[in-house]
């Protein structure tokens, strides 16, 4: 049979490349996209230089001050060719460095960094030199790492980490707060677009002006929250500012008249935003691109920071500019991509080790959402829209990150044209369901049309800007090793003889498969509590050691109260924490083959299953093609479905314990990222034929290979195993792979549209696609060299192939490829 | 009986199928057919019986497991050079050793399901079909042979408003197909070849009746949508000849449409898992002649935009 390639494969083996009308992306691009990407060291240096002089102040306004030095200080660039101006390192791929996380790991990891396996990093030696004598320094003693590894109990540390400094991970009940400053952000660009920062600077004057400084709260809390937002206006006009003045010394060295007037028209936008409102698109691109660099200084937001609804707050600009004439739509779409290809460039650095591991091929997702509904229920899809898509399709970057929001009513054009390019098969964009999310989010306090605003934002996750207030990062936690420790009373192999969970007994002496769900039960419920200890901690230290001044200015709460967004209460705001569940389709697959092998059809004995594991299999390969026969989740079989269902309602019914306790809300979460590789190397065998060590299911994903009966039945199953009666779940990550054969032609599109369509029905949360050969995979493993800018899907963003690990890779070429199509 | 206790034999059901039909269906795989096309690609469906088959690339070998010669007490299984042998003309299809495996290497095609059974499955997809205009396609074998079960299974889906295509060799009593097109929504058919002698060569059976039962089903059922099909296989009626032929008495209707499937060999690994000979061994088919074909097929008047999608 001829092997149907798919458009990106085509493109990647046959070396196609239409540079037409886009030559001066290219160019931008070709410079420096695939080289090792390096660490800038400046926004640390600055930072800390002034930190240094604050000692003592109100965080936010230490915070707001070190942005100040920062804009002051750092190198600005207008980069060759570039329209848009507001990079924050040097040219070609580069990372930031954030020591208030994680300083403490510098002296260990910095200067082994271009040399790691996983996303290698280079260092400048005399940038190292600053670092380990200037910056790391400073720090020592003083991260938030560090603060947290020696508040957390014993008994908690035991679980998180292996070694007494906190350095290496357990991976059991992973924390995820040490590797980002915040969860992924939003910021309310719409607001800057319409305001600009003048005006959101007079109005933190005039609410200064209003407090009563003989209010001891209004003088030590208020009044420094509202000189820091004063400051922080002015550091980010300050930095746009020295942009204008940096363009304009160009265009007067500049001999070539064309590239002069660009630079002049840069110098001119500079001048104009972000401090006053926008009043063309190309402004309004410029202005959102400002802000979303500055806040990249400002913190280290997981998955960096989100673009929000693009085509919703840009609209308005594109509109009035095509109407009048003022810009072509190729002239639009070349300025949005003079912004990926900046994007593209700044790189999500980790120092952490654990981080590294969480989230590999140089991940950052600057999700930019699509489509959806406006405030009052309306669709929202317009000529934008479509753009993005287009854009997408013709030059499939890994960046941004593209979300399409989708719903019941969402036109047959948008849902055709996300189809084509889902198929073209670089993984953009993922969906995300208006009919789950929106109920959801509303249902748990936010109200209805803000809701319906809300903006995808990091992996699968939303935010409303204005509304959101909770921004800790979330505990991992491993539940394959609450099934390994039912099987070994407590222990797990990789852990020698710690207990590590609780004694639950020999299951060999089981009578009952309720006996032994219970047994797991305790497990899995002890881990939970100890996630949810150790998630008080962490909610509880990080406003001593971040704050966010920028992301403050621009959420009204934060305005209206006096409280930075960092801070664990807010008054109005809506606090939606979540723990991770890692390892769904192994645990139910593990029950379901022990219920029915070892307790209701008994051909195995509960010790067969535990010898055969315990010996990887080795010996025991019949046991284990016997376990591998058994009801496996995401076959749309009741007998597997329903035990997930189960195992769901128990991380459910102690998320809500947990809410009530904390006064927030709790869910569960099936979004692993890239950690089920990692998570899976201290789990030995399990009881559905998986071997020791090995990858654990992904997401709310079925098993690898495990799911046989098509993508109809991945869907049902996803679907048959949620608990409607509960409302203390959110995002589930849902991966399908597909042949391109499955999907060629316009009958093939259609099929893409009436699974989605299906989806949304169903409201599933999450879904994204693979569309790409096997073969194509197992080559480009082979001949990286040839397959640079071959691009997959991950979990919620897209990677270039060549830049994941070798893991990785077999993770992604093991997933089930559907072929039935 | 109700029709929703019949009970009949199908060796499998198969789940997002998009090229049988309208929209996402699920595919019943029936057993038994009379025909012995020599290019078949379900062996396993021809006979009407539960089959054992072997597939030795399963196996987790002797030395590992071994229980299925343990199982087999027939000798139908044997070690040579410590390889597992599977010998047919000893097999008393006593599926021992299919219950003795661990795993999938030792099979059985063929299970008996009753219409319930087998539409509370289909059905269980119903919200792909309502969104694609999907719904079940009965295939095989020849949906026909075991045809009172068929015509259970169609009158109970379409009791449970499932939409329902059947895929025929139309080799059967006019009057078992025409019960069947009274409960299907589309009849997809094959018209192999013109010229009887050639047809009975190639496939075992003389193509009389086939070509009869066409022509009546066009008349009695107008509004029947029908797909008409042709496998091109090498050899056999893959000149310009033979499918225009085809072609010409193919009645120019909207309803009817006429799709061309090129001969493929995804089928053969099952021959040897029968412990059969695949009789095509070597044949392929030209690209460039399955290209004029299809311009032969399509390039008439009754071509209708849409409607031709092969």
């Amino acid at each position: 049979m001829s092997q149907v390639l798919s458009p990106q494969e085509d493109r990647v083996l046959n070396k196609k490349v239409d540079r037409k009308g886009r030559e001066r992306i290219y160019k931008i691009l070709e410079r420096n996209q695939f080289t090792i990407p390096h660490v800038d060291v400046e926004r640390a240096k600055y930072f800390t230089e002034s930190m240094r002089t604050t000692e003592g102040e109100l965080l936010t306004l230490r915070w707001a001050k070190a942005l100040k030095n920062v804009a002051e200080k750092i190198t600005v660039w207008i980069t060759p060719d570039q329209l848009l101006a507001g990079r924050v390192g040097k040219l070609g791929r580069y990372g930031i460095l954030y020591p208030e996380i994680d300083g403490d790991f510098y002296r260990e990891v910095l200067g082994n960094l271009a040399h790691r396996d996983k996303s290698p990093f280079q260092v400048d030696p005399d940038d190292l030199k600053v670092v380990m004598e200037d910056i790391a320094p400073y720090w020592e003693g003083k991260t938030y790492h560090e603060h947290l590894n020696k508040t957390l109990p014993l008994e908690l540390r035991n679980v998180t980490y292996c070694d007494e400094r906190g350095l290496k991970s357990k991976f059991v009940v992973s924390e995820t707060s040490s590797y980002r400053s915040a969860l992924q952000w939003v910021p309310d660009y719409k607001k800057v677009l319409e305001r600009g920062f003048i005006d959101i600077q007079n109005e933190a004057k005039e609410r200064l002006a209003a407090l009563d400084l003989t209010n001891s709260t209004d003088l030590w809390d208020k009044k420094p929250f509202y000189d820091a937002m004063i400051i922080v206006c002015d550091a980010i006009m300050i930095w746009a500012r020295r942009h204008a003045d940096l363009a304009r010394d160009m265009a007067a060295k500049e001999s070539d008249p064309k590239r002069k007037a660009e630079l002049l028209q840069i110098a001119e936008t500079c001048e104009r935003v972000p401090s006053y409102p926008a009043r063309t698109f190309r402004e309004a691109v410029q202005c959102q691109w400002f802000v979303q660099m500055f806040s990249r200084i400002e913190q280290k937001a997981s998955a960096i920071i989100s673009n929000g609804r693009m085509d919703q707050y840009l609209y308005p600009y594109y509109k009035k500019d095509i109407e009048e004439g003022r810009i072509t739509r190729e002239e639009a779409r070349e300025l949005l991509e003079c912004m990926w290809v900046d994007m593209a460039q700044f790189i999500d650095l980790y120092i952490n080790p654990t981080g590294v591991e969480f989230q590999e091929g140089y991940a950052h997702w600057e999700a930019v959402t699509i489509g959806g509904q406006t405030p009052e229920g309306e669709d929202a899809t317009n000529d934008l829209s479509y753009l993005f898509l287009e854009s997408k399709r013709e030059f499939p970057l890994n960046y941004p990150d593209l979300a399409a929001r989708i719903h019941s009513r969402t036109p047959e054009r948008f849902l055709y044209e996300v189809a084509l390019t889902i198929k073209d098969g670089s993984g953009f964009p993922k969906l995300i369901n208006d009919e789950e999310v929106v109920f959801l989010n509303s249902i748990k306090g936010c109200p209805v049309n803000e809701a319906l605003d809300y903006a995808v934002s990091g992996c699968t996750e939303t935010r409303m800007p204005n509304r959101d207030t909770y921004t800790s990062g979330c505990v991992y936690v491993n539940f394959a090793t609450a099934l390994e420790m039912t099987l070994y009373n407590g222990r797990m192999l990789h852990y020698g003889d710690e207990l590590v969970g609780l004694e639950t007994g020999d299951p060999c002496n089981f009578k009952t498969y309720e006996e032994f769900y219970d047994a797991y039960k305790k497990q899995h419920i002890n881990l939970l509590q100890k996630a949810f200890q150790q998630q008080v901690v962490v909610d509880r230290l990080r406003p001593q050691h971040f704050a966010a001044p920028l992301s403050s200015v621009l959420h009204n709460l934060c305005m209206e109260n006096a409280l930075d967004l960092h801070t664990e209460k807010i008054p109005g705001g809506v606090d939606y924490s979540y723990f991770e569940f890692l390892g769904y389709g192994t645990i139910v697959d593990s029950l379901a083959a022990i219920k029915k092998l070892v307790f209701e059809d008994k051909k195995l004995t509960m010790k067969e299953v535990v010898d055969a594991c315990r010996a990887d299999f080795k010996g025991f390969e019949p046991v284990r093609e016997m376990l591998r026969q058994a009801p496996s989740y995401g076959n749309d079989d009741p007998y597997a479905d329903s035990i997930a269902r189960d195992v769901d309602r128990i991380c459910q019914l102690e998320a809500i314990k947990s809410s009530k306790e904390r006064g927030i809300h709790v869910d569960v979460r099936y979004v692993p990222i890239t950690s089920h590789v990692p998570f899976g190397k201290v789990v030995s065998a399990t009881p559905n034929g998986r071997h020791a060590w090995t990858a654990l299911s992904d997401g709310s994903s079925a098993s690898h290979g495990a799911d046989v009966n098509g993508p109809t039945a991945v869907l049902l199953s996803n679907y048959h195993s949620k608990n409607y009666d509960l409302i203390n779940r959110a995002s589930r990550l849902l991966n399908i792979k597909l042949s391109p054969k499955s999907v060629a032609g316009d009958a093939g599109t259609k099929k893409v549209m009436d699974l989605i369509r299906t989806w949304c029905d169903l409201k599933l949360w999450h879904l994204q696609f693979n569309i790409v050969n096997r073969e194509t995979l197992v080559k480009a493993q082979k001949e990286p060299d040839n397959y640079r800018n071959l691009l997959v899907r991950i979990a919620g963003y897209s990677a270039y192939f060549c830049d994941i690990s070798r893991e990785l890779q077999n993770d992604i070429i093991d997933r089930t490829e559907h072929e039935n199509v | 009986m109700y029709d929703e206790d019949a009970k009949g034999i199908i060796f499998n059901i198969q789940k997002f199928s998009v090229h049988d039909g309208e929209g996402i269906r699920t595919l019943v795989f029936l057993k038994g057919c009379p025909l012995r096309c020599a290019w078949c690609s379900n062996p396993e469906s021809q006979s009407g019986k539960p089959e054992h088959a072997f597939n030795p690339a399963r196996c987790l070998t002797a030395q590992t497991c071994g229980r299925c010669l343990k199982a087999c007490e027939h000798g139908a299984l044997t070690l040579v050079n410590d390889m597992i042998m599977f010998d047919i003309r000893k097999c008393v299809q006593c599926f021992a050793c299919a219950k003795a495996c661990p795993g999938e290497a030792q099979k059985i095609y063929g299970e008996t399901k009753s219409v319930r059974e087998i539409l509370d499955l289909v059905e269980r997809d119903q919200v792909f079909y309502a969104r694609s205009g999907g719904g079940m396609t009965l295939s095989g074998g020849e949906a026909l042979f075991q045809h009172e079960f068929t015509h259970a299974l169609l009158r109970a889906a379409q009791k449970r408003h499932i939409d329902t295509a059947m895929e025929t060799s139309a080799y059967a009593p006019y009057s078992h197909l025409a019960e069947a097109c009274k409960h299907l929504n589309k009849l997809i058919m094959d018209i192999k070849c013109l010229d009887s002698a050639k047809h009975k060569a190639m496939t075992g059976v003389d193509n009389a009746q086939i070509l009869e039962n066409f022509a009546r089903v066009c008349q009695d059922f107008p509004d029947l949508p029908i797909l008409v099909r042709t496998p091109v296989i090498p050899g056999f009626n893959d000149t310009e000849d033979d499918i225009r032929a085809i072609r010409n008495i193919i009645p120019l209707k909207a309803t009817i449409e006429y799709e061309l499937l090129p001969y493929h060999r995804m089928g053969q690994p099952k021959y040897g898992y029968l412990c059969r000979r695949y009789p095509m061994e070597g044949k392929e088919l030209d690209k460039e002649k399955m290209k004029k074909l299809r311009e032969i097929a399509f390039g008439l008047p009754m071509d209708i935009p849409g409607q031709n999608k092969a």
